[in-house]
């Protein structure tokens, strides 16, 4: 019976994709409907074991995912509908009818479901008018104002997070000014397409508010001003209707303005300014008379030549707290432009990144030696980070300075990227040290002929401690990844990861340390791709967009197949 | 895994990949999607904060739509070959709008980008994802959006590897309203 239902489900939402035009007379007639669907199947081989099973391999598992995106649309009009669903298999080992084990989904008392095993969810859905000048989107929005530290609400892809507000948004453009309100109560994304699905539960919803307005007219200034408010949703509102959010005392509240200057002596000026006023004693630290956050950001880009060189600054106190209540849920209603090189941040980086007190400047120099071909870069991010809560290892406030080179060379075919860095984390009490982080990524691609091409991913890191008692193992990661494409619809990948780092939740299937897999993707045709994948890579810190995320390793088997149309 | 299980998963799958089947043919020319209306853009800006105008701006051209994103190794790869094709193929009818996803807190650093390379299209800021979220949901970039002269969608296409403007030229070429099959001519 239950394994009906979930075929039914899957019936409903497993097929790929479709578009097709709507005919008729109503108000739907000439509408195009569209249909994209993701469908990911993996089997999960778990290294540990039972307690008393040690030679079966009893808690592997599988997991089936499908995320379905249906959007209706015709000019001044678009309806849109995402749906997932996902399916636990072989999560229950039983013996002799005793359960001995269970993977639980999700949690009975929160979500309801008439499936043990599966769940369906209608996740994100949106109806957006259009009339001449004026947008009304109800259902679930998004909002970003000036450069995101008062409001940012987006969709990150990279880290599989996606928080949107479920309410309305009011767009009215009128010539040079753009007028955007927007309020909701956040609807956080419940089935993971990346991750591990286990004991899902409903998050508690927190109500925001914002507005802002635009001028593109004003001379050669553009302008913003742009306000926000929020009420947030405690542990003791879980089960309360969330609607309720909107009848409590606002938590925090920000507001801000932002100057844009396009060409003054050749540069390109943006400033903004931003206040948050904390209200809650648990955001102000207790202070009844409420605690005052500020920040300022801003950035100038110059083109002298072939040179392009930018600079950006920020000076926050107090802006972090602003996620104190989201961050458990791993979404930020907010946050500063980081300055900092991503894709290496570790999880001591990461303080820096969320640091409530920071400030700091970047310069970045391009030369555009043969514009679009060869550019080569060196980039200087400097930061005093003043905070010593949260995430921080440190008990000390620390300077970094991270210069990072790189270049890119794209002739024809051949692509090549490389990035590398020096980072140091001085703190202030010299006999704690500094924190220190080397690292190198890069991509070569070269075709060999007959369609052929090799193409090498590779990023290594290797970090050392300064005196640290939380943590004083120096370690290396890299991670690897050589790739022949055949054809236009064949690739072979072979991936190597590696990892000492005691932080590191998970193990190599090719040794404590060393992980390993294979992969082959098929693209029949330009929006349809297959991939099948075997082995392991390791768990680690991911930061995309100001937020990072601890993403946990895999070692299995995965089927993915991705339509879009 | 017992044999039960794997019957069950392999009934499951089964069920998914046959209705999946139905669709996937290899030999089709064109993408299911190709026909349909491009759906309606929002109103965004571009980088010198001009307001663009479906109607205006897209009407009797052929525009290939580029979503993007500064933190995207492989749409940099990518964006060198849209703007040889906008250059190359300007004057007969086509252009490369591009739109950039990048939200609030790297959007200082798009326009660098944009310069420093030299690029000669239009790039949109699509901040709060409103155009993307409509054309491409689950955002993985970059995805590429071909739009007839009348608006109809003519192919779409996800991700990049070096080689695909090779794919990407002869639909451009294809599809110019002017007919005109090759640079120059």
């Amino acid at each position: 019976m239950r394994l009906a239902s979930v075929a039914g489900a899957l019936a409903v939402v497993g097929a790929p994709a479709y578009a097709l035009e709507l005919w008729g007379t109503g108000t739907l007639a000439n509408s195009t409907l569209t249909v994209l669907n993701d469908l990911e199947v993996r089997y999960w081989q778990v290294p540990d074991r039972l307690e008393g099973f040690e030679d079966r391999d009893v808690l592997n598992y599988v997991e089936q995912v499908n995320r379905t995106n249906l959007l209706l649309s015709k000019p001044g009009l678009s309806i849109g509908l995402q749906v997932d669903q996902v399916a636990l298999f072989a999560n229950r080992y039983y013996l002799d009818d005793e359960l001995l084990h269970e993977r639980v989904l999700y949690d009975p008392n929160q979500i309801i479901s008439p499936w043990d095993d599966a769940l369906v969810v209608s996740e994100k859905m949106f109806l957006t008018k259009s009339w001449d000048g004026v947008e009304v989107t109800v259902g679930d929005v998004y909002g970003s104002f000036g450069r995101g530290i008062a409001l940012n609400i987006v969709k990150n892809t990279d880290i599989d997070v996606d928080t949107s507000m479920r309410g309305a948004r009011l767009k009215v453009s009128s010539g040079d000014i753009d007028i955007t309100a927007l309020s909701g109560l956040t609807n956080v994304q419940q089935i993971s397409q990346d991750n591990p699905n286990q004991g899902i539960e409903r998050g508690v919803a927190d109500m925001v508010s914002g507005m802002q307005i635009a001028h593109y007219g004003l001379g050669p200034f553009q302008g913003t001003a742009h306000g926000a408010m929020f009420t947030f949703g405690r542990v003791e509102d879980q089960g309360r209707e969330a609607i309720g959010r909107y009848g409590q005392a606002v938590d925090a509240a920000s507001a801000g303005v932002g100057l844009t200057l396009l060409g003054a002596a050749g540069v390109d000026w943006y400033v903004e300014g931003d206040v948050i006023r904390y209200f809650a004693a648990e955001l102000a630290d207790g202070d009844e008379d409420g605690l005052l956050g500020h920040a300022v950001y801003g950035s100038a880009a110059a083109y002298p030549g072939k040179t392009t060189v930018f600079v950006e600054a920020k000076h926050t106190v107090d802006t972090e707290r602003l996620n104190l209540f989201t961050a458990g849920e791993n979404y930020e209603v907010a946050s500063v432009p980081t300055l900092e090189y991503e894709r290496v941040i570790t999880e001591d980086g990461s303080a820096a990144v969320n640091s409530n007190d920071v400030s700091g400047a970047r310069v970045r120099i391009d030369y555009a030696a043969n514009p679009g071909v060869f550019v080569p870069y060196l980039a200087v991010t400097g930061l005093r980070d003043r905070d010593l809560g949260g995430l921080h290892f440190n008990q000390s406030p620390e300077t970094v300075v991270h210069p990072v080179a790189g270049l890119q060379w794209f002739e024809g075919e051949r692509v090549v990227q490389l990035n590398t860095g020096f980072r140091r984390d001085q703190r202030d009490d010299t006999a704690a040290g500094s924190d220190r982080l080397a690292h190198l990524d890069g991509e070569l691609h070269v075709p060999v002929g007959h369609g052929n091409a090799i193409e090498l991913a590779m990023g290594v890191k290797s970090f050392w401690w300064g005196n640290n008692p939380a943590q004083q193992t120096d370690f290396l990661e890299m991670e690897n990844a050589l790739v022949w494409h055949h054809g236009e619809q064949w690739q072979f990948v072979l991936y190597q990861d590696w990892s000492n780092n005691p932080l590191v939740t998970s193990d190599g299937n090719l040794g404590e340390q060393l992980y390993g897999a294979v992969e082959v993707k098929y693209e029949p045709r330009s929006n349809t791709e297959m991939r099948l994948f075997y082995g392991a890579y390791k768990a680690g810190i991911r930061c995309s967009g100001g937020q990072c995320r601890q993403l946990p390793g895999f070692e299995g088997a995965r089927f993915a197949w991705t339509s879009r149309f | 895994m017992s044999r039960r299980t794997l019957l069950r998963v392999a009934l499951v799958l089964g069920a998914a990949l046959s209705l999946s089947l139905g669709s996937l043919d290899t030999s089709a020319a064109e993408p299911l999607g190709a026909g349909g209306k491009a759906p309606d853009f929002p109103k965004l800006r571009d980088m010198a904060g001009v307001e663009f105008d479906t109607e205006k701006d897209l009407k009797g051209k052929l525009t290939l739509v580029n979503f993007w994103a500064t933190w995207c190794q492989p749409c940099m790869v990518e964006m060198k070959h849209l703007d040889r094709l906008h250059k190359a193929y300007k004057d007969k009818g086509f252009q490369v709008v591009s739109v950039s996803i990048d939200d609030a807190r790297s959007k200082s650093m798009v326009k660098p980008i944009v310069k420093r390379n030299g690029y000669g299209f239009r790039v949109l800021y699509d901040t709060e994802t409103q155009l993307v979220s409509v054309v491409n949901p689950a955002k993985t970039l970059p995805y590429n959006m071909l739009i007839g002269d009348d608006l109809t969608v003519l192919w779409t296409h996800l991700g990049y590897t070096p080689g695909d403007e090779v794919k990407m030229e002869e639909k451009i070429k294809a599809n110019l309203p002017t007919s005109l099959s090759a640079p120059g001519n």
